[in-house]
């Protein structure tokens, strides 16, 4: 049986559905995360994992034991790290820590072992005496990380708890839990609208769109074989295009291929290219701009943008504006998403 | 240029016309003889002394502090726990408690103080001429600064998730409101409370219409001072004064540490 069950939960506000019959498992260790954009669902679905909202119906299991809210949670020792933290901003980080401890009445010498402990893995050592406020928002980050971890929970449950700090502090943030996450085997559940989140941290992916679960699996398969229009427009770019474009035999399927799967070539160009590996589109170069390592090309085909990444360093300045050019699309990167409407 | 002058002197002119009565009343509270001349003609301290040694004086002032401190402690009580339930499980509520809270302010004293006197001199709860239905209607009168200042102390803290926080790490509801909830709004509360002193150690029409001589307050026992001996009501004012100066000065002590103390939560 699964570590965590969710079987069949269901939640409407005000007569609005947010969840449809939701069913989802995860295994003991695994990081699953749930993705979507904001309104998508995620967030209540946490919330009924933890406890702390009533589904209208459907059950929730974690290590067996059934999920009832408004429960004494001691007995179902779940950490939870909230997107704003809530560290108790009168005790200090040790206390902040110590405090699930307390409640469980651990005794003191091993509250302190533990707290250590826990504080030494997150470097957060030295910080002990300091309230929340005297913190950064990464360690105050730490620190609530440490407090939902300390009690060796048997799931822990992160309600987008990077997205209240920079750029920095999030991408060193992403490696710190995932590390922590593998080396305790801690089951992990994670919610975020941030897709690189997602691709970068999750074992599984789940994502979710008006209460439904549109598609699950791992981060590649999600990036490579979207199984929706949905999902393929969410995570990373995406072109799509008619199959009469391609003079592909269906022409009313709808194919896509991520940008970086085109390539771009002058027009004149020896078709070296020219194999059946490809199909060829002619069109009309109307932008080209820098994404940082990769350089991005918009280029106009019968009237549709087509996207065209190439890595920085790629000769862009052999190409002029509103220039003819010559697109290979590789075969095998090509997405059918099946009939469009 | 012009204008700071004459910035100042407004300033400097309000000040005098605010602080002249009360070196006036100090002046005179420690003065023998102030008839003829400008300032007294002699100093002393004897009527603090005659004020301090008078169990007239003692007992109204202790009369006063425990219908205030026990109106305080009641509303406290009713206060801090109806409004955290409103906040994190019956958010519609609080939109009741908010026009309960304006209510008093519409209801002039002696309106209040006579219905009370109608209602409850006769019937189950005969209350009327006892300090209890002078510490109900102090429970009313301070409702407004009472509410206002505990809302604003819950509204520094993010009491939803803080609550939530503390249940997720195995605390009871109860426990999550003493441990968790309590210190953290316990500097609005205090100040709350010393709003609330300064209020009740003023109030006259109340205590004087509902209770009277039956319960002689201290602003009942300076009504009645004030016929009889105005060095020693002086001295008694100037003693109130610099308890409530005193009072203001820790209020915004406290308001300059609670801002420093704010956290993003």
């Amino acid at each position: 049986m699964s570590h965590v069950q969710i079987l069949d939960v269901e939640k409407s506000f005000q007569g609005r559905q947010v969840l449809k019959r939701i069913n989802l498992q995860v295994e003991k260790g695994e990081f699953v995360t749930l993705l979507g954009p904001s309104g998508c669902g995620k967030t209540t679905l946490l919330r009924i994992i933890a406890g702390l909202e009533r589904s209208d119906g459907g059950k929730v299991f974690v290590g067996g034991k059934e999920i009832i809210e408004g429960l004494k949670k001691k007995a179902q020792n779940i950490g939870m790290v909230f997107q704003s933290y809530a560290l108790f901003p009168n005790l200090t980080a040790y206390e902040n820590i110590a405090f699930g401890l307390k409640i469980n009445k651990i005794s003191p010498p091993q509250i302190r072992q533990q707290v250590e402990e826990i504080m030494a893995i997150l470097s957060i050592a030295g910080k002990e005496k300091n309230y929340p406020h005297q913190m950064s928002g990464g360690q105050q980050q730490r620190v609530a990380l440490a407090r939902a971890l300390v009690t060796k929970p048997d799931l822990l449950l992160l309600d987008e708890p990077l997205s209240a700090v920079d750029a920095k502090v999030r991408e060193s943030a992403r490696s710190l839990i995932r590390d922590i996450q593998q080396k305790m085997g801690i089951t992990t559940i994670f919610v975020t609208h941030d897709q690189l989140e997602a691709l970068v941290m999750s074992d599984r992916i789940v994502i979710l769109d008006s209460g439904e679960i549109m598609q699950q699996g791992k981060p590649e398969e999600i990036y490579n074989k979207p199984a929706n229009r949905f999902v393929a427009n969410f995570i990373g770019s995406y072109n799509f295009l008619p199959g009469s474009l391609l003079g592909l035999p269906n022409k009313n399927v709808e194919v896509c291929i991520r940008p970086e799967h085109i390539k771009l070539v002058k027009l004149d160009s020896l078709a070296q290219e020219e194999d059946a590996s490809a199909h060829q589109l002619q069109g009309t170069l109307t932008n080209l701009y820098i994404l940082g390592n990769t350089i991005r090309a918009e280029v106009s085909v019968q009237g549709k943008t087509l996207l065209v990444d190439r890595l920085n360093g790629f000769q862009a300045s052999n190409f002029v504006l509103q220039e003819e050019v010559r697109l290979l699309l590789k075969k095998d990167a090509l997405n059918t998403l099946g009939i469009t409407s | 240029m012009k204008k700071g002058i004459l910035a100042k002197v407004t300033l400097a002119l309000i000040f005098a016309y605010l602080f002249f009565p009360i070196v006036a009343t100090i002046l005179f509270s420690v003065a023998t003889r102030w008839s003829t001349t400008i300032l007294p003609e002699g100093y002393t301290l004897s009527y603090y002394q005659q004020l301090f040694a008078s169990s007239e004086f003692m007992h109204a002032l202790l009369r006063t502090v425990y219908a205030s401190f026990a109106t305080i402690i009641l509303s406290i009580l009713l206060i801090v726990p109806s409004l955290y339930l409103a906040i994190v499980y019956y958010p519609r509520l609080e939109k009741l408690f908010e026009i309960l809270s304006i209510l008093p302010f519409a209801m002039p004293g002696v309106i209040l103080a006579i219905g009370m006197i109608q209602m409850y001199s006769r019937g189950p709860l005969r209350i009327a001429n006892t300090p209890w239905i002078l510490i109900g209607s102090y429970f009313v009168l301070i409702l407004p600064f009472m509410y206002q200042a505990i809302k604003n102390s819950f509204r520094t803290i993010n009491v939803k998730t803080l609550t939530e926080a503390a249940l997720m790490l195995g605390c009871g509801k109860l426990e999550t409101f003493i441990k968790v909830i309590f210190p953290n709004v316990l500097r609005g509360v205090i100040s709350a409370a010393l709003i609330s002193v300064s209020v009740l150690f003023g109030e006259f029409v109340l205590a004087n219409l509902l209770v009277g001589d039956n319960y002689e307050t201290i602003q009942i026992y300076l009504y009645k001072l004030q016929k009889v001996d105005g060095h020693l009501a002086n001295a008694l004012v100037a003693a109130y004064f610099l308890v409530i100066l005193f009072m203001s000065l820790l209020l915004i002590w406290l308001a300059f540490r609670t801002r420093k103390h704010k956290t993003i939560v």
